[in-house]
């Protein structure tokens, strides 16, 4: 048995024009990989897309592939993840499922308050899948809170189990206590645990569960991701064996410059230190430079000239992050080594408690606010016009508001 | 009720002649009204009088059992009478510890609730039971003003079945509904959970639990990871002097890795020979014995809630989620002693750490107090585990109060704890002690005199306690409610939910 576990494709991920194709090109050469082996089956564990509504070139560049994928006879099984799913609980993946491009593999029933997932079955290798979708904020923690675990591990075979949460105990980084979810939650015994959401890549076994695995992106998200990560991948699974398969569409060259108590042109020739004697032929470069400045300030360090002159050595991209540059004139500003997502998530944390109302549980206004920063960074879709785009904007809100019982 | 009248006695040693047919009880609270102003008196002896001399008395009672006289006594309720030694504790009008006698002659009546309305809750208000006079209930919750009684320290005492865990347990679910505190509840027992029964897990704003064993749905695996432990947490442990040092040479040396290199690396690549062999030789043999680690040399191999490759935040998820306001139960049930006083370490010193940046800081005061629920406490205070080294619980008895953390330390044997320690306790809730000289540790130790309630103290049925406070105008008693009564009517009720994104 063969499959491809792929998680965070994010398609449409990145505002720079360069960036932003690169996702997408990363699902492609995926898929021709897979093709190429071929697997039985792929997985793709969340976050296919960036925005509930991406644009319809990427779009149809995702149905053409899974199109392909599909006439090779080889399935695809997905679960929605957080950025999958709109405001009002609507996502792409259904419209994919029912064009009959892939399974969403989460179904269940509901009784007496007990969430019973049913397992789809691979009809040619006879694996059981099945798993639960990630929303923003872990709130599907209470989805798993009220799921039959012993019916799901007294099934027989070979199972998977699709998820797209982040796992308290298996973290490297601390997260929010509200954003992960214990390990205790999932049923035991499966044999693979398809996990996506988080970006890191690990593949181990945990007692008494099994074999989790986290791909992380097909392709980084984020100024960090690039840096830690260098490219994105996928996990296979060839017979037993669990190997995880890279992509490198540009090779990626991270420098990072610690300029405490330096001055402007310290930084400025330890840049060009980088420079010299190398070729930067399609390569993604990313700078980070950090500290307090001795001297001057951070717009005294020449970097449109350094940033020209990596691009006349063949870079492909180059892009830097002085976030945690300052200067001794002014202020520090404390801001950690996060993607905008994070730095928002972590705002929000940090001053929910300011927000005081009375008929919502201080734990769910984290969520809420969530909510509302999710639906107001959905820009109008192509094909909306200013009246339909504030309709579905207000019809959101009065969702959001209604599921919070606060109108 | 009149329940009596004052005819002699001096201050604190009041001598009240009950009312024929009014009761009496050890302990019990009176009012002596006297014009505008109410002295609160409290009983704490009883015993007979007559105007009959004792000999006489025991003629008389010779005679009904030898002779079978059918004797009676003219007015016997004016010449046997019972007699209650009462002190004054507190002017009820200014709230005030009452200093003079009230007048002779002055008739004494049953406590009610209208007297007592200034024990009504405080602005942040730490529920302790409701107030007791003698065996009966007055229907007036007694609280303090927890963010200040739980920073300097709650000692519970009382021997076993008494109902101390019974009182914990009330006092954290009423504390759960409140924003200004949370509770780090180190449990050898595995019995506030309630994984089988009624326990905390029951309130509506819920607990973390974090269990090694069979962890419930939706509660955390208590896994811990090697890199988390510094040579720091291992001050309790007997380890000479260049055994200690090699731990930290190591930890210097190879950081978080630290542990998994003191057994494979090869003590001469790093360190020469600057220490013996049969140092590494002994630490070797003692981490693996505590930390339940195998090795083949190259590799690792973690057998219990220690681990090579998960776990890495436990610790700081525990610290986090108490200063986030959320209460947390660590189940330590099936550790050895020294594995529970290590993982115990390590959560209260990280804890300690933030809350000391906090106060740099200046924003120590947006954060709840933490109070740490210490069962069995003399095996991490008493004056034998002292000895042998200081620990992270002393050092918080001492200084915790000033960074919002406390204790709540549990025991039946005061007197092992240091009186150092015990004085530090601000907030002493007594529990039936049986034992004289554990009594008389914590009458010795307590903020209000309790010199004359040896009997009381004594007398203390299940459920029933006295509250010695520095944050109470007097010792108060109270009744500890029943936890499973009260936890089947406030338990959470499950919502419906519509489980909206799955395929129905």
């Amino acid at each position: 048995m063969k499959f491809a576990h792929l998680a965070d494709v994010h398609i449409g991920s990145w505002r720079d024009a360069k960036l932003s194709d690169l996702s997408t090109q990363a699902f492609e050469l995926a898929m021709e990989r897979c093709m190429r082996i071929p697997v039985d089956f792929i997985l793709i564990s969340g976050d296919l897309f960036n925005t509930p509504l991406p644009s319809i070139d990427r779009l149809s560049r995702v149905v053409q592939k899974l199109k392909q994928i599909q006439e090779k006879g080889i399935r695809t099984y997905a679960i929605p993840g957080s950025h999958d799913y709109s405001p009002s609980g609507k996502t792409l993946i259904d419209v994919l499922e029912h064009a009959g491009l892939l399974i969403n593999v989460v179904k269940g029933t509901v009784a007496e308050g007990t969430l019973n997932l049913t397992f789809t079955v691979d009809a040619e290798t006879g694996v059981k899948i099945t798993g639960l979708l990630g929303k923003r904020a872990a709130l599907e923690k209470t989805y798993y809170e009220h799921l039959n675990l012993e019916a799901l591990e007294h099934e027989p075979g070979f199972k998977i189990f699709m998820f797209h949460s982040a796992i308290a105990e298996l973290m490297e980084h601390g997260l929010q206590f509200s954003t992960t979810l214990p390990l205790s939650v999932f049923p035991k015994g499966f044999d693979y645990y398809a996990g996506g959401h988080v970006h890191i890549i690990r593949n181990r076994e945990y007692a008494p569960y099994g074999r989790i695995v986290y791909p992380g992106p097909v392709f980084p998200a984020n100024f960090s991701e690039l840096e830690e990560l260098g490219g994105g991948g996928f996990f296979l699974y060839l017979d037993g064996d669990v190997t995880y398969e890279r992509i490198l569409l540009h090779p990626v060259h991270s420098i990072m410059i610690d300029a405490q108590h330096k001055s402007p042109e310290w930084v400025a020739a330890a840049l060009r230190e980088h420079l010299q004697g190398k070729e930067f032929f399609k390569t993604i470069v990313t700078i980070r430079v950090t500290g307090c400045l001795g001297s001057g300030s951070p717009g005294d360090i020449p970097f449109q000239s350094i940033i020209k002159e990596f691009y006349e050595k063949g870079a492909y991209f180059v892009m830097r992050n002085t976030l945690q540059l300052s200067s001794a004139e002014f202020k520090e500003v404390a801001v950690a080594r996060e993607g905008t997502e994070d730095v928002e998530e972590r705002i929000i944390a940090e001053h929910a408690d300011q927000l005081h109302i009375k008929t919502i549980d201080p734990e769910r206004i984290e969520a809420l606010v969530h909510a509302f920063m999710r639906r107001l960074s959905i820009e109008k879709g192509e094909g909306e016009n200013q009246t339909t785009f504030e309709q579905r904007v207000k019809k959101d809100t009065i969702h959001i508001l209604e599921q919070e019982r606060l109108i | 009720m009149i329940k009596g009248q004052i005819f002699s006695g001096g201050y604190g040693e009041l001598l009240i002649r009950k009312k024929s047919e009014a009761q009496l009880q050890l302990g019990e609270l009176l009012v002596a009204e006297q014009g505008d102003s109410k002295i609160l008196l409290q009983v704490y002896d009883l015993l007979y009088g007559s105007p009959l001399a004792e000999q006489m008395r025991a003629l008389i009672a010779g005679m009904q059992l030898e002779e079978q006289h059918a004797l009676e006594f003219f007015d016997a309720e004016l010449r046997n009478y019972t007699l209650a030694k009462a002190k004054n504790i507190l002017d009820l009008s200014s709230t005030a510890v009452h200093k003079s006698l009230p007048e002779l002659f002055t008739m004494v009546r049953e406590v009610t609730p209208e007297d007592v309305t200034f024990l009504s809750q405080p602005k942040k208000p730490l529920r302790l039971g409701m107030l007791r006079s003698g065996s009966s209930e007055i229907p007036v919750p007694v609280a303090v003003q927890g963010d200040e009684a739980l920073a300097h320290h709650v000692l519970i005492i009382g021997t076993t079945g008494r109902g101390k865990s019974v009182l914990v347990k009330n006092i954290i679910w009423d504390a759960l509904s409140e924003e200004y505190c949370s509770f780090l509840v180190l449990d050898p027992h595995d019995e506030y959970f309630g994984r089988t029964t009624l326990g905390l897990r029951q309130h509506a704003r819920g607990v973390l639990y974090f269990t090694p064993h069979a962890v419930p749905q939706g509660q955390r695996t208590l896994i811990i990871n090697l890199g988390s432990l510094t040579p720091h947490h291992f001050s309790f442990m007997d380890f000479s002097p260049p055994q200690r040092q090699l731990l930290f040479a190591y930890y210097k040396y190879f950081g978080k890795q630290w542990i998994k290199e003191v057994f494979v690396r090869d003590m001469k690549e790093s360190f020469q020979d600057e220490f013996h062999e049969m140092s590494l030789a002994v630490v070797r043999r003692k981490l693996k014995l505590l930390l339940d680690v195998d090795t083949d040399g190259q590799q690792l191999f973690c057998g219990g809630v220690f681990s090579t490759h998960a776990g890495e935040h436990t610790i700081h998820d525990i610290s986090k989620a108490l200063e986030e306001g959320k209460s947390v139960i660590v189940d330590t049930s099936g550790f050895s002693g020294q594995v529970e006083l290590l993982i115990g370490s390590m959560i209260s010193t990280e804890l300690f750490d933030r809350y000391k940046q906090y106060k740099k800081q200046g924003i120590l005061q947006q954060k709840p107090v933490v109070s740490i629920v210490l069962e069995e406490a003399p095996r991490v205070l008493g004056a034998d585990v002292l000895e042998r080294g200081s620990n992270i619980y002393a050092t918080l008895a001492r200084e915790g109060r000033k960074f919002k953390i406390g204790l709540m330390a549990i025991t039946q044997m005061p007197s092992l704890i240091p009186r150092s320690i015990l004085a530090n306790m601000n907030t002493k809730i007594i529990l039936g002690i049986e034992m004289s000289a554990e009594r008389q540790a914590i009458i010795d130790s307590s903020p209000q005199d309790l010199s004359q309630d040896h009997r009381t103290i004594a007398s203390l049925d299940k459920g029933e306690a006295i509250i010695t406070s520095t944050f109470t105008k007097f010792a108060i008693p109270i009744k500890i409610p029943l936890f499973d009564e009260r936890i089947k009517q406030n338990s959470r009720q499950a919502g419906q939910l519509a489980f909206r994104e799955v395929r129905i």
